[in-house]
């Protein structure tokens, strides 16, 4: 009788495994969205807590990494929304020096113009990112740096497939705006 | 399709919404395929320095899962055990002064109540005439001064 009830044993129940897999993922999603080291790793912290406190919930409808991209993308609305006026001064505060964003730019025995004007294009994306919408930033990372697909994003976000293109499409929009025409 | 892709259609093609025609134009127009490329470029950029600037973090290496789950401390370890001593403390030490209060206001209407009742005693005691006795005092009055308002002349005419 008992048997019948209890669970069958999930894949979140070995929390060392499940963390040491998907926690790069979700504390690099949580550093894009928040751009603050400390929320960033409050947040992930707080994303595997609550999946393991939640986990007879977790069924196997999707993928463990997009529940837990579920949870993380709640936890960061929530953080910016509870937050708003601390967090812009944190994120200005701790903001991304766009000067070192041409450290990570790959050398790859480009000219120095190309490369100027690599750095320069970087630039522009991470202002437009950080002006973009809360809706607009989730999705807009969620595809370009998490590489997901439209309908998995709506999984994620809980959004209509149609409603990801419209924020996805209204954020490139203001990224080609910063990027200016080529010249 | 001879045009150029307006911004829109960039973007639209950016989140693979195209058309066959589109693609056809941008396989032409060395334009059209520059200014995708550009743009294809800068987000390929963005995500490879996002994931650089998360990898170099000393944060983005996963914790033991010990230290996400809160540790189960034993109840002394707890700040509310600790709060618990004095105010059991002061319980303990509350319970003997109320009980003290308590038989003080006890014995106080205890007193009350025998006083009463020595009263009520008094009174039957110090009685002239008992209880049962009293419908014949009415009869029988001994005290005539007191009994109407005839004085004693106009009584001893009356008894001869």
């Amino acid at each position: 009788m008992i048997a019948a009830v209890e669970r069958p044993p999930s894949e979140i129940d070995d929390l060392d495994t499940v963390v040491r897999l998907h926690w790069p993922r979700v504390f690099r999603f949580a550093l894009a969205s928040l751009r603050d080291l400390d929320a960033a790793g409050s947040v992930a912290q707080d994303c595997f807590l609550r999946a393991y406190r939640s986990r007879e919930r977790f069924r196997g409808e999707c993928s463990i990494e997009a529940w837990l991209m579920r949870i993380a993308v709640n936890l960061i609305r929530d953080y910016a929304r509870n937050r708003r006026l601390q967090f812009w001064k944190r994120a200005q505060a701790s903001a991304v020096d766009l000067n070192a964003v041409g450290q990570w730019v790959p050398d790859g025995g480009a000219s120095p113009e190309s490369g100027a004007m690599a750095r320069e294009q970087l630039a522009a994306v991470w202002n437009a990112a950080g002006g973009l919408s809360e809706r607009q930033r989730t999705v807009f990372l969620l595809r370009f740096v998490e590489d997901m697909d439209l309908l998995e994003i709506a999984a994620v976000t809980g959004m209509k497939e149609g409603t990801v293109k419209v924020h996805l499409f209204r954020a490139l929009q203001a990224v080609r705006e910063r990027m200016g025409r080529p010249e | 399709m001879s045009q150029h892709l307006s911004s829109r259609e960039i973007s639209q093609w950016m989140i693979d919404e195209r058309t066959p025609q589109q693609e056809q134009h941008v396989r032409q127009c060395p334009e059209c395929g520059a200014e995708l490329a550009r743009m294809e470029a800068a987000l390929t950029l963005f995500r490879g320095s996002v994931r650089r600037w998360s990898d170099g973090q000393r944060r983005a290496e996963p914790p033991a899962s010990g230290s996400i789950l809160p540790a189960r401390r034993g109840f002394w370890a707890q700040p509310l055990g600790w709060a618990l001593v004095p105010a059991t403390l002061l319980v303990l030490a509350a319970v003997p002064v109320y009980r003290n209060v308590q038989d003080r206001q006890r014995q106080a209407e205890a007193a009350r109540a025998d006083a009463l009742l020595l009263e009520k005693v008094d009174a039957e005691v110090s009685r002239a005439v008992p209880r049962p006795m009293e419908p014949l005092v009415k009869l029988v009055s001994w005290d005539f001064s007191s009994t109407d308002g005839r004085d004693e002349k106009t009584r001893n005419e009356e008894i001869r």
